[in-house]
């Protein structure tokens, strides 16, 4: 059964973007927008509700740390989980999105089960299943 | 053609010495590296020049992904097909049961075999279709590095005009803006050997963020 929370997908390709849409949608979450990049995201993050977002890093104009940074500084957003699914796999990336606040970190290329398996992980951490 | 036409044209066939030629090269080369010390472009080039093995690696790795992506592509249809016929092969058996014995085609379990067979391949179908979406994401990953091989050239491009630009003869010498320098992500990873700071698998990411406590 499908829940009510609501995704924002942030990647630069529009195919990542459909593809996470799609794998969240076959994992039961079907409310789910997306942005081309960071400074898209922060404008939808303000003007919206959203429950969780998955982002990618390499993107032109505000990158994903970047937007990382920017959700957990504003008191309206730090709560929102932020898991990235990146191809950036040095582990000074890892460590430094960590430490930033992200609540997981995914390498592309990835699968199903691994998405799932992250954004289950971390909804019931944050309490919000 | 008379006879002293034809001496100077022997005399023009005629080699220069070997020295010669190496004086000539070895002055080009004085030339060309007093002209890029004098633009400050000796670095940049050899920088530029280092990162040319990396392009070739990255375009092997380009070459790679569509082509792994391609076959997996073309085997989940494969299967997806191979079960869509087998699906239209029991309709058309199933419906020619029902057809000549309605009562005996239940009875026996024809028709819900048929369903059973049918509810089966219909989740492998779907997870072929899911395995084909997945493929795509070549076009993330590959997009990613050639931008990084289109940056290189841009960078060897505007280096070798700026030099053509000094060095030419009677050609305004206007400055072309420095190139731009590479992003400070990585982006994707092309080759894990020899390269302990990257992680190879999303196991060791799960095992390196354990280990940090998260």
């Amino acid at each position: 059964m499908a829940t009510e929370l609501r995704f924002l997908v942030v990647d630069d390709f529009s195919t990542m973007r459909r593809i996470v849409r799609n794998l969240l949608k076959e994992s039961g979450y079907a409310e789910a927008d997306e942005a081309e990049d960071g400074v898209a995201a922060l404008h939808k993050l303000r003007s919206s509700k959203f429950d969780f977002v998955v982002s990618d890093i390499n993107m032109p104009n505000m990158n994903g740390f970047q937007l990382l940074a920017e959700i957990k500084k504003d008191e309206k957003l730090k709560h929102l989980p932020v898991l990235m699914v990146t191809a950036e796999a040095r582990k000074e990336d890892i460590v430094a999105a960590a430490q930033q606040g992200a609540a997981g970190y995914i390498v592309k290329p990835f699968t199903k089960a691994t998405l799932e398996d992250k954004v289950n992980h971390i909804l019931v951490k944050v309490g919000l299943k | 053609m008379n006879r002293a036409d034809d001496t100077q044209m022997d005399a023009l066939k005629v080699e220069p010495p070997i020295h010669d030629i190496h004086q000539r090269i070895g002055a080009l080369t004085r030339q060309l590296h007093d002209s890029l010390n004098g633009l400050g472009l000796t670095e940049q080039l050899k920088g530029s020049v280092e990162e040319l093995p990396d392009a070739k690696s990255r375009l092997a790795y380009i070459a790679r992904l569509t082509g792994d992506a391609a076959e997996k592509v073309l085997n989940s249809v494969d299967q997806a097909k191979n079960l869509h016929d087998e699906i239209a092969t029991e309709t058309r058996r199933i419906a020619e049961l029902i057809v000549k014995d309605p009562v005996g085609a239940v009875a026996r379990g024809h028709v819900m075999n048929f369903v059973t067979h049918v509810e089966q391949s219909s989740k492998a179908i779907d997870a072929h279709l899911t395995e084909i979406m997945m493929a795509q994401d070549f076009h993330d990953l590959t997009g990613q590095v050639i931008a990084r091989v289109i940056n290189l050239t841009t960078n060897i491009e505007e280096q070798l005009v700026k030099l053509l630009i000094e060095t030419a003869p009677a050609v305004s010498s206007k400055v072309i803006p420095a190139a731009h320098r590479e992003h400070a992500l990585s982006g994707p990873v092309i080759s894990t050997e020899n390269n302990p700071d990257v992680v190879t698998s999303q196991s060791q990411v799960d095992d390196l963020l354990a280990s940090l406590g998260f």
